[in-house]
């Protein structure tokens, strides 16, 4: 078979194994892909790293991007041009300032690190996401990345190593971003497992996973009890082990699908109510938890993307000056936001998973630190008057700032800076790929020596320059 | 024929090893041979991998500013950037030994590439005496590297048998070297043989045939090694012609026994799988399996070509490549348009060099020729010379825009001058928004080497065309230069798609990438299949024809104690996951249901789609792989299981809908007076094309007759649970791996 047998895989450089892949229990259908030989040898190499504990990411995503200057960047001294009405405040870490918008993480601030040099050179929100996800250096907005994000590329490399112990998918989104990224030519196999809506709804309801209708349960078992009996087909010729893996899916889904443990992973009811208004009752709050939640139940890769009307108007963080008056967004989502991102980190110590998963909160890019004005157009949350020249903030990728925290890195420290207006990363500048490098540090993926074909068969490395930020590694 | 430019075949066919090395080797003949760069450093850091595309690669980026060109193509830059950049720091001469250059190579400073060349290897003593006479460079008339061998060429191999390849470096002055530790080695396939970095060859447990690609420098050398399995061969099938004389001639040769020909049933639902696209119906089940006559397969085969069904299917495998794509609204017109060409084309049985030329030198608009269309999607001259080298012609072009080809002889001189033939391609606004007119433009076909700038004429592959007038379209001397019957190309890369498509399998993997080094399975099948494909002046359809009807195609998939293990060989039909179109129509087959497709008629089948703008609307087709048009390569369509296919066919709100249709066929065996049995049977015929055997028919049969409690332990309405009992039985069928594959 081997239908795709060269159009895709990562290549090994490392050790070579053999042998006994007759009899390894392969992924994923994907396993016809690449013999079974690579996968084996990944599996040995992944056995033999010393981080061998299964670590895992919660990228927290602010779509549009978050002006660096109003949150953890600010620059009073730069002038009445640039420098918004935010008051800087003290942190818990010496030396260390954010804008008054930010007082629960200020007051946290020892249990994480702010990155303030990361800069792109992609202007757009497409081309911002493609660049900063993906590693794609284009600066031009494509309708679809060309190559694959980080989270595809994780759930791909965590699927060769073998089946899937857990239940639970290994990369969910829950409202993830999706637009302007995805896993290219890795294809929708290796897509998140999506929830979508508002957790914090009474009426939110994950589909596919544990259904409730005991009728309904007990008809899927039994008609998957006749399939049984009906699945006939000769399997001697599954060398490949490619319908062992299709069982191994359907038993997944099935599990998914009917066991009370995943179930129990999805359900914030479980969470004690103050844990709840920890984080907020609200939307972004909930899915926070809600990440968090399902990360400790065992998902490796979560996304999960702040939007929707918690944002203002537009939906998201796009704050130019027609879609927002940047300042009064920003005090309209700031406390729902600060809530919500402190708690989470707070609550990663608190129930010890500061070492396994590693949170960033990031956007596509900052914000034009220089204020710009046009006109309201009065309509929905925060905005002013229609016809009233509102304040706004561009798309800034030259400099802007992130949040790290857990993976066991060592806290309570800021690195990088921008230059005395926030225009430009100055110091220890971190590109996406020294972005996306620190990612797969943590995940133990060997970033250097990963390669992928794409669909021309071009070994493609995951990370096309870059190495993992060395303050935020562990 | 026409007038032909004249062209250079022999030189394609051989195995060339052309790119003239820049600055060769110093000509002193003093006590101590100088160091070659060119011959004994460069080679050095290439095996050492130095100039990868992750390490120091140019191609790359170059890892901490030191910069090599890849693979060491371009030696005289690499002097340079050793040498002179970086104000020399990469060098200490007064002791060689602390060079930044060897200290990093071999980890005496932090390197973050590792220890490449430990201090007591011969590559590193190599570097270190080229540094200690003070970085010799190599005198213009010093030996060139004019071309490497391996030995052996080939041979046959045991299972888990070693052979140590050896590899010899010829050069211009008639010296020879052996090189064999500077060599790079790769298997091209590593389930059947591995290689080590020093050319010894591994042969693991599985019988075929498996080439071992020698690089050195700018040179490919290949091993080739068959690995018989050594079973005694007693019988084969009769052979029908050409295809399976070969097959099991090589069968034969690596005394791999083959299965038996497949009953009549497996053969009814694969070939209508494969050729329309489609389920057998009830009807037509039936009528074959009664059907008493000896040719009745060959009769079905051509039923299923004369069908509309055939270009339907035909269409969406050729349209997904041609990249209709609907990015915008606007693109609409021209995709129906390009999809309804593609569609007749196919119908009509189009000689294939027809289509491809009318595609290549399409000229006018979208309306008047729909081919144009393509010169929408694929805008750019390097797109479009890059498409064509990779479906028509088998060749992947896109390393060498920007450096040699690592596994080819393909230069950028060779890139450019195939983007000449599209340099004259003109376009204006046409009356509809987002259609271009294209033309020719008159005037002399030039393209421009990026890296030399040097203006090229159009040459394919090392053929360069007679002169080219202004008037004349390039496109249409490309067309021709494609067509001619010696071209190694053209007819090779199609007969070898439409083999896979078949077999799974292509006689080159993959499929469309034709390269020296990257020989055939079978070299005598692939070129009598080429063969007969052009002395039939590229009729596709004969091409399927010979194809289906032999036994060779029409084995069984269960393997036997000794073909188990053959992936590559055709002993066995290798089974396929149905592909997402197919796989949805063959559902709404068995469910008697439609899916809705946005803007087309009613009962419009997924295999007929004209584009890939329904993949949004169908979360079907998406999460089991439709592909998008963005890419030239079949690999792009994904027919591996995932967890979301699995929740799909369990819980998706449109296979339930499909299930529970108020007219589809679950509800409508429900009401059915007739006996279960015949119901079962009715199922069966149209799931898989057979009956079902006593054993399935008494465990469909006791689910249909199970007495049904619901969770509050009371009895469930019988005409609920009749309903729910037939949805479960073909939910249950359509989740078997009998159906969801092609056997």
């Amino acid at each position: 078979m081997g239908a795709t047998l060269n159009c895709r895989g990562p290549i090994p450089f490392g050790a070579t194994g053999r042998r006994a892949f007759l009899q390894t229990g392969l992924a994923g259908f994907a396993s016809l892909s690449l013999p079974g030989i690579l996968k084996l040898q990944q599996a040995k190499a992944a056995a033999g790293n010393a981080n061998s504990e299964k670590k895992a990411v919660i990228m927290v995503w602010q779509p549009g991007g978050l002006s660096h200057v109003d949150s953890y960047d600010p620059k009073p001294e730069a002038g009445s041009d640039y420098s918004g009405p935010f008051k800087p405040i003290a942190t818990k870490v010496n030396g260390l300032r954010f804008t008054e918008l930010m007082p629960k993480q200020a007051a946290l601030a020892d249990k994480m690190v702010v990155l303030r040099s990361m800069r792109l050179t992609a202007g757009g929100h497409p081309a911002g996401s493609m660049q900063l996800l993906t590693g794609d250096p284009d600066t031009r907005d494509k309708p679809k990345p060309k190559y694959p994000d980080w989270m595809a590329v994780t759930n791909y490399m965590l699927a060769q190593k073998g089946p899937r112990q857990n239940p639970l998918p290994a990369y969910v989104g829950i409202n993830p971003p999706l637009e302007y990224n995805g896993p290219a030519y890795l294809g929708d196999t290796y897509s998140p497992f999506v929830l979508s809506g508002d957790p914090n709804a009474p009426t939110f309801t994950v589909p596919n996973i544990g259904l409730t209708d005991a009728d309904e349960v007990n008809r899927i078992g039994r008609r998957s009890t006749l399939r049984q009996k009906l699945d006939t087909l000769d399997r001697s010729f599954d060398h490949a082990r490619e319908l062992g893996a299709l069982d191994d899916f359907e038993s997944q889904a099935m599990g998914l699908l009917t066991s009370p443990q995943t179930k129990i992973a999805f359900d914030l009811n479980r969470e004690p109510a103050r844990v709840r208004d920890r984080y907020g009752r609200n939307a972004w709050g909930q899915q926070l938890l809600l990440a968090r939640r399902l990360v400790e139940a065992g998902v490796d890769v979560l996304t999960t993307s702040l939007s929707g009307p918690l944002c203002g108007r537009v939906n998201n963080w796009d704050d130019h000056a027609v879609n927002h008056h940047v300042f009064d967004a920003m005090k309209f989502r700031s406390p729902v936001y600060d809530q919500a991102v402190s708690a989470l980190i707070e609550d990663i110590y608190a129930r010890g998973l500061d070492k396994r998963v590693l949170v960033v909160v990031t956007g596509e890019f900052g914000r034009t630190p220089k204020i710009n004005y046009a006109a309201s157009t009065g309509a929905g949350d925060a905005s002013a008057p229609a016809g009233t020249s509102q304040p706004g903030r561009d798309h800034w990728p030259r400099g802007f700032s992130n949040i790290w925290a857990g993976g066991g890195i060592e806290t309570g420290r800021f690195i990088g800076a921008t230059d005395k207006r926030g225009e430009d990363s100055i110091e220890r500048v971190s590109w996406a790929g020294d972005f996306l490098a620190t990612i797969y540090h943590h995940l133990g993926i060997g970033y250097a020596k990963t390669f992928i074909k794409d669909f021309n068969g071009r070994p493609t490395p995951i990370v096309d320059h870059g190495k993992a930020i060395p303050e935020l590694t562990s | 024929m026409p007038s032909q430019p004249s062209l250079n075949w022999s030189a394609i066919a051989s195995v060339a090893c052309v790119l003239g090395l820049g600055c060769p080797i110093g000509s002193t003949q003093a006590a101590e041979r100088p160091v070659s760069f060119v011959n004994d450093v460069v080679p050095v850091l290439t095996k050492a991998g130095c100039n990868m595309g992750t390490c120091h690669a140019k191609a790359g980026g170059g890892q901490n500013g030191f910069q090599l060109s890849l693979l060491g193509f371009e030696p005289a830059e690499d002097f340079e950037h050793i040498v002179l950049e970086a104000r020399g720091r990469r060098l200490f001469f007064a002791n060689p030994d602390k060079s930044l250059l060897l200290l990093k190579a071999a980890g005496q400073v932090p390197h973050r590439g590792g220890v490449r060349l430990p201090v007591s290897s011969p590559g590193y003593a190599a570097v270190r005496e080229w540094i200690r006479q003070g970085v010799p460079q190599d005198a213009a008339n010093s030996p060139k590297l004019i071309g490497i061998e391996v030995d052996p060429k080939k041979g046959s191999l045991r299972r888990q048998a070693t052979q140590q390849l050896k590899v010899t470096a010829r050069y211009s002055d008639g010296s020879m070297r052996d090189v064999t530790d500077m060599a790079l080695f790769e298997s091209n396939d590593k389930a059947l043989a591995d290689v080590t970095e020093s050319g010894l060859v591994k042969v693991l447990d599985l019988p075929g045939k498996v080439s071992v690609m020698v690089r050195y420098q700018t040179c490919v050398a290949v091993f080739n090694a068959a690995i018989p399995l050594g079973a005694p061969v007693p019988t084969l099938p009769p052979e029908k012609n050409f295809v399976d004389a070969a097959v099991f001639a090589n069968l034969k040769d690596l005394g791999i026994p083959p299965s038996p020909v497949c009953d009549d049933a497996t053969f009814l639902r694969r070939v209508t799988l494969d050729i329309a696209g489609r389920l057998p119906t009830e009807e037509e089940a039936k009528a074959f399996l009664a059907d008493k006559s000896a040719d009745k397969r060959d009769k079905w085969i051509d039923e299923l070509l004369q069908s509309p069904d055939y270009a339907d299917f035909f269409a969406g495998k050729w349209t997904a490549l041609l990249k209709n794509r609907r990015d915008d609204e606007s693109d609409t017109v021209s995709n129906f348009a390009f999809h309804a060409w593609v569609r007749d084309s196919l119908l009509s049985n189009k000689p294939y060099d027809q289509f491809v030329r009318e595609l290549l030198a399409a000229t006018g608009t979208v309306i008047g020729n729909p081919p144009v269309a393509w010169y929408k999607r694929v805008k750019e001259p390097k797109e479009q010379l890059e498409d064509v080298a990779q479906l028509f012609l088998g060749v992947r072009m896109q390393c060498a825009q920007c450096h040699h080809h690592p596994f080819e002889r393909w230069s950028q001189d060779d890139y450019y001058s195939l983007a000449a033939f599209f340099s004259q391609v003109g376009r204006k606004p046409s009356g509809t928004r987002g259609e271009d007119l294209i033309f020719h433009k008159r005037g002399m076909a030039t393209a421009t080497n990026m890296k030399t700038r040097v203006a090229l004429k159009p040459a394919a592959f090392g053929d360069s065309m007679l002169a080219i007038a202004p008037d004349e379209d390039p496109r249409l001397k490309l067309a021709d230069w494609m067509k001619s019957p010696k071209n190694p190309f053209f007819a090779k890369v199609l007969v070898n798609r439409y083999w896979k498509h078949f077999f799974q399998r292509g006689l080159i993997e993959p499929e469309d990438d034709i390269r020296d080094s990257n020989p055939p399975s079978n070299p005598e099948l692939l070129a009598a299949l080429e063969k007969h494909f052009i002395d039939s002046k590229f009729d596709m359809k004969e091409l399927v024809r010979v194809i289906t009807r032999s036994n060779a195609y029409q084995l069984s998939s269960t393997p036997n104690k000794d073909n188990i293990g053959d992936r590559q060989n055709y002993s066995r039909y290798y089974p396929r996951r149905l592909s997402a179109e197919v796989m949805l129509d063959s559902i709404d087959q068995l469910a008697s249901t439609q899916t809705d497709f946005p803007n087309l008629p009613a009962g419009t089948r997924a295999v007929a789609l004209p584009d890939n703008s329904y993949n949004r609307t169908s979360p079907f087709l998406r999460v089991f792989g439709r592909p998008e048009g963005q890419s030239v390569c079949e690999c792009e369509r994904v027919q591996s299981s995932s967890l979301a296919q699995s929740l799909h066919m369990i819980n998706a709100a449109d296979i339930r809908a499909k299930l529970a249709h108020a007219n589809g066929r679950a509800q409508n065996l429900a009401n059915d007076p007739r006996p279960a049995e015949a119901k079962i049977k009715e199922l069966y015929l149209v799931a898989f094309a057979r009956e079902p055997r006593p054993e399935e028919l008494s465990a469909a049969l006791g689910y249909l007759n199970e007495p049904r409690m619901n969770a509050a332990g009371q009895k469930v309405d019988a005409q609920k649970a009749a309903r729910e009992n037939f949805q479960d039985l073909l939910w249950a069928m359509m989740t078997t791996k009998e159906f969801l594959f092609n056997h």
